[in-house]
């Protein structure tokens, strides 16, 4: 239960594979293969919409985690950085007799130069060996994603998923942006149920709602799959915005059970008993 | 601060939001008070179903379907939609013996005028593909309807304060003061002098009924719902079990055969489509006092309950339970009332029917308070009754 992203903050082997499916090693021999690492049933799917070759599926419902065809994906990258959760990876083991490339989203600066030895982390961030830089590609298409493609021992191709920063004051202190962009009244932010920032700001202005969860009863923003997981935070943004408030005195919507959506019949089969509180 | 109107609504639920459309609706300056926010109580918690199918023959059916013929005209008169359909709605009998005891309720509820048939097994197969294949037959009400309960309640406020009522939420009631002839209610923002008041608090309405010194006999009954994700069409309208009837009103001799965690639990199949392809799974009973967390076992129960008569349920997704305060009474019938107390009026205790019953508890008081007639005698639901026993 620990070994999950919900309490490491990155997925584990298992999660990936019961959630996006894994390549198999056939499918490496035979060269550049994407890796989808997105196992949060989110509602999200540029990536699908992103791959020339239609290797990515999430379907219906947006919830779905993506799946890739390994037949038809040719490890070009495009989806590495059209996935704005930074969770799809190319992995090549055919790129020498002892070596594998990885590429991966890497939104930092400075950008490593093709050639550069670096510091290749696993998922947690932690380092695994040493890599060399073979491309570094940031075009207009890339949108400000940059793809970074890593040489490193084969063994460790499933394994690796990042660089160490480079240049990183040894001061350095995170702070918070301060200009926030204002969001468009056209911009989706409650994504199952296709609710508006303007229709929540009308939910806000003319109807006066004051929380989430008034905001939900006026304009069903949350009410879909997700159950507001992904917009809660935007609309608490929006009517910090429009009433001036502190986040903190935004009161948060009721959360419910089921946490994530479980079927009639395995609620039915479930152990007995158990009470849930707000 | 001191404010006046004619008539002071307390709760913003549906309830008080229909007193305070019709109110205004015949003149009145209204101002509408809540503690929270509009429909934060019951009415957010509720179904949509506009029925007369789960009534009492008699004046409870009679009550009901005044009610319910408002809402065609209501629809178009209210700015908010309140995606109010009428597809009619299905009660499913399990036996031969539910069937008899159905046959007899359908010719009373008949005989009030209202279109009701009983179906042979052939039929109720045809009329909704999947239910399961042993169920044994069906009571049909051509005139049942349902709606967006929420949005109903927004269609009442903002039509109310569009024709002049003022309202305040977030604004705790906190006494209230004879003055004169009528009423200094006393709020956390201000103070209102109104010459009328209504007590539309439901399940909180005894507490505003002692600032005045009257004992409302309403308590709170719990009911769990559970909310499906988007699907296909499992069954085109209202469905529910004839058990239902006899879960609600515990009347009958007659025993269901089911698990011990669904009888426990007064659960009983209830399930009605949502104009946004969800469908939503009731429903349960439970005297618990004013909690309003989620019981697994109740879920659980509902869960079963609704796979017993639409087995294709089994593989769809549950994606949020609720919980509400049902307002009883112990007749089953609501409060829509004056009292002894001059000017002093009710309007609550409509246990699960407060969203069907709404309009007709509305256009009931705002015609007491104007001295015009009721549209009949409304004495079965008056408050007196309480007194005599």
């Amino acid at each position: 239960m620990e070994n999950n992203i919900l309490y490491n903050g990155y997925p584990s082997m298992e999660e990936i594979r019961r959630a996006n499916g894994y390549p198999s090693e056939e499918r490496f021999a035979k060269g550049p293969v994407a890796v989808t690492e997105c196992v949060q049933e989110i509602p999200c799917n540029p990536c699908e919409g992103a791959c020339p070759f239609h290797a990515i599926t999430v379907g219906e419902p947006i919830t779905n985690c993506p799946h890739v065809d390994e037949d038809k994906c040719t490890g070009c990258c495009t989806c590495v950085s059209a996935c704005s959760g930074l969770a799809i990876f190319v992995i090549d083991k055919t790129y020498s007799e002892t070596e594998g490339t990885v590429s991966f989203p890497f939104e930092y600066l400075p950008l490593p130069n093709p050639g550069d030895t670096v510091d290749a982390l696993s998922r947690a961030g932690e380092f695994i060996c040493k890599g060399t830089i073979v491309r570094v590609k940031n075009t207009a298409k890339n949108d400000h994603t940059p793809v970074v493609t890593m040489a490193v021992p084969k063994k460790y191709c499933d394994d690796v998923r990042t660089m160490r920063r480079l240049n990183i004051p040894e001061d350095a202190e995170f702070t918070p942006e301060e200009h926030v962009e204002y969001m468009d009244d056209d911009v989706l932010v409650c994504r199952c149920e296709e609710i508006t920032a303007g229709e929540i700001r009308k939910a806000v202005r003319e109807y006066g709602g004051t929380s989430v969860t008034e905001i939900k009863r006026r304009v069903r923003a949350g009410m879909g799959l997700c159950q507001g997981k992904t917009c809660s935070r935007l609309v608490t943004r929006i009517i910090n915005e429009e009433l001036s408030k502190a986040p903190s005195d935004v009161l948060p919507a009721t959360s419910r059970p089921p946490i994530r959506p479980v079927t009639f019949g395995e609620l039915m089969d479930g152990e007995e008993g158990g009470k849930h509180n707000d | 601060m001191i404010k006046s109107a004619d008539v002071v609504v307390i709760g913003s639920g549906v309830i008080g939001a229909s007193v305070a459309y019709f109110n205004a609706k015949s003149g009145a300056k209204v101002i509408l008070i809540d503690r929270g926010d509009m429909a934060e109580g019951t009415s957010s918690k509720s179904d949509g179903n506009i029925l007369v199918c789960d009534k009492m023959p008699g004046f409870d059916a009679k009550f009901a379907k005044a009610s319910q013929d408002m809402f065609g005209p209501l629809s178009k008169e209210l700015d908010f939609d309140i995606q109010w359909h009428q597809r009619g709605s299905l009660y499913i009998v399990e036996d031969e013996e539910q069937y008899e005891i159905a046959a007899k309720f359908c010719k009373d509820m008949v005989a009030c005028g209202l279109p009701m048939r009983m179906m042979d097994k052939y039929e109720i197969h045809q009329d909704e593909r999947y239910l399961a294949d042993d169920l044994y037959g069906g009571l049909e009400t051509a005139c049942d309807g349902s709606l967006y309960p929420i949005g109903l309640c927004y269609g009442y406020a903002l039509g109310a304060k569009k024709m002049g009522a003022e309202l305040l939420f977030h604004n705790p009631v906190t006494g209230i003061d004879r003055d004169g002839n009528g009423f200094l209610v006393h709020s956390e923002q201000c103070d209102v002098a109104a010459k009328y008041v209504v007590d539309c608090a439901g399940v909180w309405s005894p507490v505003i009924g002692r600032m005045v010194g009257l004992e409302i006999p309403i308590q709170a009954r719990q009911g769990q719902i559970l909310v499906s994700e988007q699907t296909f069409r499992v069954a085109r309208r209202k469905v529910h079990e004839f058990g239902y009837m006899l879960t609600k009103f515990g009347s009958s001799n007659y025993k269901r055969k089911v698990s011990e965690r669904v009888e426990r639990n007064g659960v009983a199949f209830v399930f009605e489509p949502t104009a946004s392809n969800n469908f939503l799974i009731g429903s349960s009973r439970s005297f618990v006092g004013e909690d309003i967390s989620n019981d697994i076992e109740v879920m659980q129960a509902l869960a079963e309950r609704a796979i017993r008569f639409f087995p294709v349920i089994r593989d769809i997704k549950v994606i949020r339970g609720y919980s509400g305060l049902r307002p009883f009474t112990p007749d089953h019938l609501p409060i829509v009332s004056d009292t002894p107390v001059p000017g002093f009026y009710i309007a609550a205790g409509h246990e699960g029917d407060g969203i069907g019953l709404s309009a007709i508890t509305g256009k009931s008081i705002a015609d007491m308070v104007a001295g015009r007639p009721t549209f009949m005698d409304l004495s079965p639901v008056s408050y007196n009754r309480f007194l005599k026993q």
